[in-house]
């Protein structure tokens, strides 16, 4: 075994030491999570608990069940519906094109680049007139709307890349547009569907400012909004909130380590020469 | 198949202009020519992956595109089946899977489909690939499951392009006799596209041979070889090349001859008649190798040439020369003695001279 060189080992406390800068807030949020109200107050942040308790992840739990429970509803759906979208736009922006086209990419890709705020107020008129307002179903509408955007342009990329003749063999073989979409080209897109896929579900359950504006009470209250209200107005329970942050984060952690084999599988391998 | 004045034009080039082809039923009829002349268009538009500009196709006594009726049948319907250079396989299906596609698709039962796909795994020798995944094949393995997938529909026109561009050499002349051996069992209409004139000449029963999308010449390899019909046709056949020389006829005691510079070339009596509607004399003297002999001594039409290099082929020497700055090249047996720098004597034979007008390109005869 050779002697690591100097460099290396430069390399390797440079990497060190941003491990440790990363890892730090999340060291934090666990030993609090995990104390006592008194032993927040007695302790230093980043000291691990005295006495290690449970209690403030079963009461984080309690207040964050509902809300965990209609945030996991609308992403879910939201995410699956944009995607879908996203799958049927990129098909037809990219093998089945039409005049005008290009146009439509454009003007879809332009959504992408529009701010929350702006359409915040008609966002909240056009809901209550729907009658969704305060609802999961008006949150899964508003967060699949606000995705088709996103998706298209990454399927509509993805797409790009299936080489045509596959298209014009599938076109001669008697397959019409839609067998086409639902034989050849979905099941080519697992790895796609998995990277919009965690892209739209982070990004829909991380999301604050719709779920403040569009929901209230407890009956579609995102668990976003929840976690912040876990603050309270006189008092600061640290360890409460959090344990809270620790719940909110779980979700995005399981799609993570579901989807992930996905995001990295080749999955054009083979279909033409090489 | 019929093809009337079919015309494909891009923003940048020339697809095909005014195309007229008819096949025959059964044919194997070959599209050649150089990349970008059109033979990839022709077959998209046959195909109905294409519409084109203006012109009418017919398959058998059906009109599938006519853009003068606006007619345009879609590639779904036509009844072609098509073979692609990059063999187009559906990757996440079987080799089961992707020859069982077509028959699928259009409705047939189960039991059906898998009698067919057997039958035809079966007579490409993949049969024991069918639970494979394209990835999990060989270049040649995966064309013949591209070609599996063509005649498991039994379809009434074969389309190809260029199928057999990916495979390596050796493969390439086996399964050049292989298609041949399929076609003349199914006995299919099949309109090949291909920009190698070796593989034209030996499976071709009819070769058609485009250049910047017009036609140039139809015919048997036979005919095309023998008979090109401009200078264009008579380059691109034939490997090596055809030896053309530039000269102008000259009339010489009654007869004609070509003065190409360094000497003159008298004309035999059977090309005398063709040269007399020449309307000018600036003519290019054609002859392929074969028929280029190199001699030790001088005698009547030979030409003096240096030798530049030989290359041994196998069985034979190609000798390439110059004669007036010009590149020639002969075909000389292995054991001839050829020094490099040496002046030789090259004698033509007369019966296979070809003669092309100089500006319109045409053959004379």
């Amino acid at each position: 075994m050779t002697l690591p060189k100097p460099e290396r080992i430069i390399l390797y406390i440079l990497l060190a030491f941003f491990i440790f800068t990363s890892v730090l807030p999340l060291w934090t949020c666990v030993m609090t999570a995990l104390k006592t109200p008194q032993d927040v107050i007695y302790t230093m942040p980043l000291e691990p608990p005295p006495s290690p308790t449970l209690e403030p992840m079963i009461q984080a739990f309690e207040i964050m069940k509902r809300p965990l429970l209609n945030s996991f509803a609308f992403t879910m759906f939201a995410t699956i519906f944009s995607c879908i979208l996203g799958s049927i736009n990129g098909y037809i922006l990219t093998k089945i094109r039409f005049r005008g086209s290009e146009v439509v990419f454009l003007l879809l890709a332009i959504g992408i680049f529009i701010p929350y705020q702006t359409v915040l107020i008609p966002l909240v008129m056009t809901m209550s007139r729907l009658g969704l307002y305060n609802t999961i179903e008006g949150l899964i509408l508003t967060h699949t709307a606000y995705g088709i955007p996103i998706c298209t342009l990454l399927f509509r990329n993805f797409y790009e890349d299936i080489p045509e003749s596959l298209m014009r063999a599938a076109k001669t073989d008697g397959a019409g547009t839609w067998t086409i979409f639902r034989r050849i080209v979905l099941p080519l897109s697992p790895p796609m569907f998995a990277v919009a896929g965690v892209f739209q579900f982070t990004g829909i359950w991380n999301d604050f400012l719709f779920g403040l504006v569009l929901a209230r009470g407890t009956e579609a209250l995102p668990a976003s909004v929840a976690l912040a209200n876990l603050k309270g107005t006189t008092t600061a329970f640290w360890n409460v909130q959090m344990a809270g942050a620790w719940w909110y984060a779980l979700p995005v952690v399981i799609i993570y380590l579901i989807l992930g084999k996905y995001l990295i599988q080749g999955y054009m391998a083979g279909s033409v020469k090489g | 198949m019929t093809i009337k004045n079919l015309t494909k034009k891009y923003e940048a080039s020339v697809g095909v202009e005014n195309l007229n082809l008819e096949i025959k039923d059964g044919e194997f009829f070959i599209l050649l020519g150089p990349s970008g002349c059109g033979k990839s268009t022709t077959l998209l538009c046959v195909a109905g992956l294409l519409k084109p500009d203006s012109g009418e196709i017919w398959l058998g006594d059906k009109l599938v595109t006519s853009v003068e009726r606006d007619l345009y049948v879609t590639p779904q319907k036509r009844g072609v089946a098509m073979v692609f250079q990059d063999y187009a396989l559906y990757p996440h299906m079987t080799v089961f899977g992707n020859i069982a596609f077509p028959l699928e698709v259009s409705g047939k039962s189960k039991t059906e489909v898998e009698t067919r796909v057997k039958a035809a795994a079966e007579s490409l020798g993949i049969f024991q690939f069918l639970d494979r995944k394209p990835k999990q094949l060989s270049g040649g393995q995966r064309q013949r499951v591209a070609l599996g997938r063509a005649i498991v529909r039994e379809p009434e026109v074969f389309l190809m392009d260029e199928p057999l561009a990916n495979l390596d050499a050796k493969l390439r002349v086996h399964m050049r006799a292989e298609l041949k051996n399929l076609h003349q069992k199914l006995g299919t209409t099949t309109l090949y596209v291909t920009h190698d004139q070796v593989e034209a000449m030996s499976i071709g029963d009819r070769i058609a041979i485009q250049k910047d999308g017009i036609l140039q010449q139809v015919g048997t390899p036979e005919g095309v070889y023998d008979r090109p019909r401009n200078m264009f046709v008579g380059g691109f056949i034939g490997s090596p090349a055809m030896n053309m020389l530039e000269g102008n006829l000259v009339k010489k005691d009654g007869n004609s001859e070509i003065d190409i510079g360094i000497s003159t070339f008298e004309l035999p009596d059977w090309a005398e008649e063709a040269v007399k509607e020449a309307k000018r004399s600036e003519i290019v003297l054609g002859i392929r190798p074969e028929h280029t002999t190199i001699i030790a001594e001088y005698r009547k039409n030979a030409i003096q040439a240096k030798v530049s290099f030989v290359e041994l082929i196998g069985r034979e020497l190609n000798v390439h020369l110059t004669a007036r700055e010009e590149p020639l090249i002969a075909i000389a047996e292995p054991t001839e003695r050829l020094e490099i720098g040496k002046r030789v004597w090259l004698a033509f034979d007369e019966s296979k001279i070809h003669i092309f007008d100089k500006e319109s390109q045409e053959a004379l005869f």
